[in-house]
């Protein structure tokens, strides 16, 4: 293992700089979120916990042009964005937002091939920073994270103390060390100091659930209508806990054109929305409590049985976000043992 | 659990046991610290989780429209006129509603706390009022503040703490501190600028709007079943969220709510991305006091400011 040294980060940052669009945590523009560096300022270091808009956005942009449109002599000629080619670098990313990457990947990657977001994908590298202080909200360790773990990044680095510990996790990790000035050999010490380090951090996530009992529980509570108003009651549908969550990536495709000149665009959509649904004669989810269940089941029954993984990583930021204190772990700790009564059909 | 507490549990307990509400909306501890969350029930069993407390922020009245039945419901000064405001707009009937006014000495803005203490809120080990000061407490040490820097903004500017209109009230209202000029401070920043210069500012700031729809959703006088913005034949504004339709969104949503808002500052705290929404608002209603001497929320039995027309009225507001 290697490590850096604290002062030497904008060094660090410097010569990616010349690599890659470097993104790092910051709250200039009026909510926390990567952006691209400004070349100084490191300040992030003292206040960053997390951001307020996640990663994914580097991804899967909250609005994209898919291609463009000209209407001439009767027919359309369309034309692709250029692809993105400029690499990526996002540097500090949290556990919790990086293994969601991943799960996102499951779809987009795996399942589809979503040229848009691929490009970006693997042009990027992913620089994860343990969090040494989580929110009261986050509750990752347990869907199987640590808040200092190295989970699907391809650097990770672990305060401790003056230095940041570097973890090379992926060979494009490995590679981006080596071409790296400012970087030494860790020794012993400073990575048994990282394990306490890790340790601590672990033991400050005090919100937990019970993932397996929930697996148990979930899939039955489905037609539980009275379960379901009942906790869907408070949420007043926004979309603030599916756009804001790293793993949520349900997009709406809209065209705009001015005379004979558009673009397609896809944005960010969620099923928190009545309209989302909304088809010519009828809509599934007119009811809220419908469209409460659908996301919960969506990230804890639906994908664990299409991708054998639970869509969430406890980052909490629809705990912290939620306008009325809504709380997805309250609604899976409550579901109830028994088998549902309810008759509705699907 | 303080007295006023527990008359509320009273109160609504027995508006339940003798049916004259079916459901009761109040506010229940949040998850959270500081925290309270909206508690929507009919169920006996969970009236003693209710609380009053220094964050009781959630305008409740926005529920009033879900509930089949009567409600028996948690109301603030300025909730208390949300709800007049949608009677006056024929949402709701009053007989179909048992308001529980609440003494509101004003609700605490954790995001003042925040700024001040420079920590995190989930950071903060208490938060008390003492007298006319916040005491917090972080690890271990007792920090004062005087109410003024961490009361929210509108309450800062609250004529009616004391709900207008209410079936019970449960206490006698305590002393709020007020500041009106601190209350408008950014709407006077915004005043002194150039048109060009208030321009930027709000191109800035709605570039980062992510067309959530929170400040809709929480707000009572956003009360449209459909909204324009969903409207799609024609469709008036486009659904990406570009800063030129997120700015046309807010400006039209902030003439809809004209002479309906009643500073109640939802729409602001929901923000996830802190777009000074308020600033709008706030000026919305000075203008409605401005123009028609028009408060919204405290005459049931008025017609609502938009929907009202007397040949008298002052023409010169297209300025
Ligand atoms: S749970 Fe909260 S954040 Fe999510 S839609 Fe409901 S009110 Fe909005
Ligand atoms: S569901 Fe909530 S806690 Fe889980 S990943 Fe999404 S935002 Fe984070
Ligand atoms: S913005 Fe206007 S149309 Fe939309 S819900 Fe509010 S009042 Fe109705
Ligand atoms: S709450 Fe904020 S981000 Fe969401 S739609 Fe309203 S102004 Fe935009």
């Amino acid at each position: 293992m290697k490590k850096v040294k604290k002062q030497d980060i904008t060094r660090l940052l410097s010569q990616w700089q010349k690599e890659f669009t470097v993104f790092v945590p910051s709250r200039e523009n009026g909510a926390a979120e990567m952006t691209v560096w400004d070349g100084q300022d490191v300040s992030f270091l003292d206040w960053y916990r997390n951001t307020v808009i996640p990663p994914k956005a580097n991804f899967l942009l909250n609005m994209e042009i898919m291609f463009g449109f000209r209407k001439e002599d009767g027919s359309y000629n369309l034309e692709l964005p250029a692809a993105a080619t400029q690499k990526q670098l996002v540097f500090g990313i949290r556990p919790c937002d990086a293994r969601a990457t991943s799960i996102i990947d499951m779809v987009f990657k795996d399942a589809y091939e979503d040229k848009y977001y691929l490009n970006r994908r693997e042009n990027t590298l992913l620089i994860g920073m343990g969090c040494l202080n989580p929110y009261d909200s986050c509750f990752c360790t347990s869907l199987g994270l640590g808040p200092a773990e190295a989970t699907d990044v391809d650097l990770m680095l672990t305060d401790i103390g003056d230095d940041f510990l570097i973890e090379e996790v992926t060979d494009k990790g490995k590679e981006l060390v080596a071409r790296t000035e400012g970087v030494v050999e860790a020794t012993r010490d400073d990575e048994s100091r990282a394990g306490e380090v890790k340790d601590t951090a672990y033991k400050k996530v005090t919100r937990k659930i019970d993932t397996r009992e929930i697996e148990k529980r979930l899939p039955a509570s489905f037609d539980n209508e009275e379960f379901w108003e009942k906790v869907a009651a408070k949420c007043v549908s926004c979309g603030i806990c599916t756009f804001l969550c790293p793993t949520c990536y349900c997009f709406d495709i809209n065209d705009e054109m001015l005379k004979g000149d558009g673009a397609r665009y896809r944005n960010w959509d969620s099923c928190s929305f009545p309209l989302y649904t909304k088809m010519p004669a009828e809509n599934p989810r007119e009811e809220k409590w419908r469209r409460v269940r659908q996301k919960v089941h969506h990230k804890y029954t639906f994908y664990p049985s299409l991708f054998d993984v639970i869509a969430c990583t406890g980052c909490g930021r629809c705990i912290r976000l939620c306008p009325v204190n809504w709380d997805i772990t309250q609604t899976l700790e409550s579901v109830p043992a028994e088998a549902a009564t309810g008759t509705e059909k699907k | 659990m303080s007295e006023t507490e527990q008359k509320l549990r009273n109160e609504a307990m027995t508006l339940l046991e003798q049916g004259r509400a079916d459901y009761i909306i109040g506010y229940e501890a949040g998850s959270l610290k500081f925290t309270t969350t909206p508690l929507i029930t009919r169920d006996k069993d969970d009236i003693d989780r209710l609380v009053i407390n220094p964050f009781i922020l959630n305008n409740l009245s926005v529920f009033l429209g879900d509930i089949s039945g009567k409600a028996g419901i948690v109301a603030k000064g300025c909730d208390s006129r949300s709800i007049v405001s949608l009677i006056q707009d024929q949402q709701l009937a009053r007989e179909d509603i048992v308001i529980i006014g609440v003494p509101c000495s004003g609700v605490i803005d954790l995001n003042k706390v925040e700024k001040l203490t420079g920590k995190d809120r989930d950071e903060l080990d208490d938060i008390a009022w003492a007298g006319d000061k916040a005491v917090v407490t972080i690890e271990g040490a007792k920090k004062e503040f005087p109410a003024k820097d961490v009361l929210m903004d509108d309450c800062l500017s609250c004529d009616m703490p004391a709900p207008q209109e209410y079936d019970i009230l449960l206490d006698e209202v305590g002393p709020l501190v007020c500041d009106k000029e601190l209350s408008r401070s950014q709407i006077k920043e915004l005043e002194e600028m150039s048109p060009e210069q208030r321009w930027e500012f709000w191109k800035n700031e709605f570039s980062r709007c992510i067309r959530c729809y929170a400040c809709r959703q929480v707000c009572p006088a956003c009360f449209c079943k459909r909204c324009f913005v969903e409207e799609t034949e024609p469709q008036w504004i486009s659904p990406l969220p570009k800063w030129q339709d997120n700015l046309i969104f807010q400006m039209t949503r902030m003439i809809h709510v004209a002479g309906r808002c009643t500073d109640c500052g939802e729409c602001q705290r929901s923000c996830p991305v802190n777009i000074p929404l308020r600033s709008l608002s706030k000026k919305m209603e000075e203008i409605a006091d401005e123009l028609f001497q028009y408060k919204a929320g405290t005459d049931k039995d008025a017609p609502p400011l938009m929907a009202a027309y007397e040949s008298e009225e002052a023409e010169d507001f297209i300025r």
